[in-house]
């Protein structure tokens, strides 16, 4: 990790006492437990940089959450920024938790490779048909209520299974689903 | 700028604006759109990146006040328990929405027949008909037909079902035992490649833009089509008044470009497409002495009866991985067992329930809409047993109208361009609340019936203001409505709003597929009717 502070650099905004401040409460709200490791040793300055700057904004917040007027104590001092302050502690529980989550190494104690692309097979027949739960579906018949007589509407020739309401239809699950302008 | 009036001019280049846009186009009118925000790239949008989560909740927020970029104006929300949420570019709020595309159901439209309260609305669900299936094919619907909630379809969603996931799938089962309605949801969300657009990838980042321009977004669906048949789009441009002549016919629209500099855009007919919210506050704004109270306003309604959708989050914990971070955050499923009146249950109306992902890490981490939070050593089994263990059923209840929630312009806060922004002045009625209460209690018994080990509800959500209606209704009488039943204003001939502030009611499905196909039918009756239209000399 580089501790390298250029004027540029979000983490210029917070001094050696702030950090050291940031510490504590991170180890405090998300201790080392149950396997994962304290948010102190992961939100180190690669992570705090990261989050300042992809949210600057955080930034004023952070540093009103973590002045020294607020005390020693942690706990003190969250019960204060929770009862006077709420978006300076909303800041600081984000900058923490954003740090956090974001590392490599949480993610994959936590199992969550991030948001993935996976691909839609949508010319399968769904489990939900194979297993017919859409026919138990269309068994129970119409459920919207027609405004002409006020009651649960009554269909006459409705079809009773997903196969019957597609019988006929043209087979187009191969794919290619283009639309007018094609793709 | 132009000079020579446009046949008509459009304020907004959101969901109905397009629609409307291409329509005009198709039809060979001069079309010009006035559009207070910008295009954004498909690049741009934070879903593939690592600070997507972060930027979620700042510059890819819902609400306007919490993003307070300069082509947003703020919404003063300290009157109400909901925020309105939106997105203001081209595109407007299908930028930022979900995707669900539930069709407004027939008795939606008959709620003072069936129900003896609020109104029916001047047209039906079978008129509407033609003009769903006409937007569905030009959004890119997905959806599996036969859906036994609505009547028999001659005509069938574009494209198959999006995947429901193993959190609709459990709750698919249970509601099989249970004997309760469910079905794959319609979304306009691509399952396969169409109309030059990618498919889903499942990456649930639909609310932050959709990075593969598989949601349907009108930057993606219509835009580009209307431009290529010449109609005129300006960006960065908010319009701050309406204006009119002695004849009391719209003439045009008075705008302030990202410098400040005003202008005005002349027009034979203007349209506006604002939002519920954005529609009003341009109504009220464009007073003057032959419209004191506002344009189009001799109801006295322009502002008034906004519905938004109190909604719940009813939220059930599996022990299974269920991976439900991943998926179309439009919905996976919907439910519509209790979505029809049952006087029994003490209240009239009902609500549609949507099956969701459940988001990722840092939003599962931080505290709750509801205010949990967990912190020390069990901060970990929270994150482990909630992150991808979750199924989230929302619950949109039916809002009914009512005068006393309305907007106003405010005497203190203004844009960025110094107009005036809109307040709301809004609270949920007591049917919506015994409907929520009622409506958790069952979706707390689909989730338990799925498996769910505990469940967490988050009553009336604040941020939950996505669905904005009913703040220029459309009816029948001038003296009880501001529009007619083709969208255009009673008192200016040559003025329409095509959005959802002509709801007359407000359903209880998710809007936009109905919105859209109101607006195309007001468009296509515009262009029959355009030899009888009344213009400005
Ligand atoms: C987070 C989120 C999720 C949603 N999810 C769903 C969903 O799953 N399904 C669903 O059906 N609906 C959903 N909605 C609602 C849906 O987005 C709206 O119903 C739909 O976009 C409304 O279309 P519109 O044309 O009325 O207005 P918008 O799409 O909001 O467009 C209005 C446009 O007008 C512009 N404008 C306003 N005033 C001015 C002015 N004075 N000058 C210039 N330009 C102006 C705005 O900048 C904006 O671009 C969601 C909304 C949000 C915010
Ligand atoms: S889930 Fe699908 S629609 Fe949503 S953002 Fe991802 S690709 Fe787009």
């Amino acid at each position: 990790m580089t501790t390298d502070t250029t004027s540029d650099d979000p983490l210029a905004a917070l001094d050696g006492t702030a950090r050291a401040t940031l510490a504590a409460i991170a180890d405090h709200l998300i201790p080392a437990a149950h396997g994962m490791p304290s948010a102190a040793d992961i939100v180190t300055d690669g992570r705090l940089r990261f989050v300042l700057g992809a949210r600057p904004d955080l930034a004023e917040g952070l540093v009103a959450a973590l002045r020294p007027g607020l005390g020693v104590d942690v706990a003190s001092r969250l019960a204060t920024l929770q009862r006077d302050e709420p978006a300076n502690l909303g800041a600081l529980q984000l900058a923490i938790v954003a740090g956090y989550y974001t590392d490599k190494r949480v993610r994959e104690l936590i199992g969550y490779p991030g948001q993935e692309a996976i691909e839609v097979k949508s010319w399968l027949l769904p489990e939900y048909i194979e297993e017919g739960l859409i026919d138990k579906v269309l068994e129970r018949g119409a459920v919207w209520r027609d405004p002409a007589t006020g009651d649960r509407a009554v269909v006459e020739g409705l079809p009773q299974t997903y196969a019957e309401r597609f019988a006929g239809m043209p087979d187009d699950s191969q794919g290619g689903h283009d639309g007018p302008d094609g793709a | 700028m132009a000079t020579d009036p446009a046949d008509v001019l459009i304020v907004g280049a959101g969901a109905s604006g397009a629609v409307v846009a291409k329509r005009l186009a198709e039809a060979g009118f001069s079309v010009v759109c006035l559009e207070q925000g910008e295009w954004h790239a498909k690049e741009d949008y934070p879903g593939t990146r690592l600070d997507w989560e972060l930027q979620a909740r700042k510059a890819w927020a819902t609400s306007p006040n919490i993003r307070e970029l300069p082509q947003d104006y703020p919404v003063v929300a300290d009157d109400s328990p909901v925020e309105p949420l939106m997105f203001n570019a081209v595109g407007g709020s299908t930028i930022i929405f979900a995707g669900a595309w539930p069709r407004a159901l027939p008795s939606d439209f008959r709620v003072r027949s069936l129900d003896g309260i609020a109104d029916d609305w001047p047209l039906t669900y079978h008129e509407l008909l033609p003009y769903f299936y006409r937007t569905d094919r030009d959004f890119g619907v997905s959806g599996l037909p036969g859906d036994p909630a609505y009547p028999p379809d001659s005509e069938d969603a574009p494209l198959p079902p999006l995947p429901i996931g193993a959190a609709g799938m459990k709750v698919a089962r249970a509601h099989t035992r249970l004997g309760w309605h469910w079905w794959p949801e319609f979304n306009s969300i691509l399952s396969a490649p169409y109309d030059g657009r990618r498919p889903c990838v499942q990456r649930s980042t639909c609310q932050s833009g959709c990075n593969e321009g598989a949601k349907a977004s009108t930057d993606q669906t219509h835009w580009p089509k209307a431009m290529a048949l010449g109609t005129r789009l300006v960006t960065g441009a908010r319009v701050r008044r309406i204006e009119t002549n002695e004849a009391g016919l719209a003439t045009g629209a008075t705008w302030i470009d990202r410098e400040g500099g005003e202008h005005f855009e002349p027009a034979r007919v203007v349209v506006l497409a604002g939002n519920a919210i954005g529609t009003p506050r341009l109504l009220l704004l464009s007073a003057s002495s032959r419209f004191p109270d506002g344009l189009a306003n001799s109801s006295g309604l322009v502002g008034k009866r906004l519905m938004m959708h109190p909604f719940a989050n009813v939220a059930g914990l599996f022990e299974d991985p269920l991976l439900s971070w991943q998926g179309q955050f439009g919905d996976l499923i919907e439910s519509l067992e209790f979505y029809e009146t049952d006087e029994k249950r003490g209240f009239v109306r009902g609500a549609r329930w949507g099956l969701a992902p459940t988001g990722g890490p840092i939003n599962t981490a931080l505290p709750s809409r509801a205010g949990e939070q967990i912190w020390g050593p069990d901060h970990h089994l929270h994150v482990k047993t909630h992150l991808g263990h979750g199924a989230n059923w929302g619950l949109f209840a039916e809002d009914l109208p009512d005068e006393a929630n309305h907007i106003t312009l405010s005497k203190t806060v203004t844009d960025s361009s110094g107009v005036p922004a809109p307040e709301v002045h809004y609270s949920m009625a007591d049917n919506a609340r015994r409907m929520l209460d009622f409506h958790i209690e069952r979706a707390t018994e689909s989730l338990q019936e799925a498996g769910a080990y505990k469940i967490e509800v988050d009553r009336l959500m604040r941020y939950s203001g996505w669905h904005l209606l009913g703040t220029t209704r459309m009816g029948d009488d001038p003296a009880t409505s501001v529009l007619d039943r083709w969208n255009r204003a009673h008192d200016v001939p040559n003025l329409y709003v095509v959005d959802g502030s002509c709801f007359v009611t407000s359903t209880g499905v998710n809007p936009t597929s109905t919105i859209v196909a109101i607006a195309l039918r007001a468009t296509d009756h515009m262009i029959e009717s355009r030899f009888n239209q009344q213009v400005p000399a």
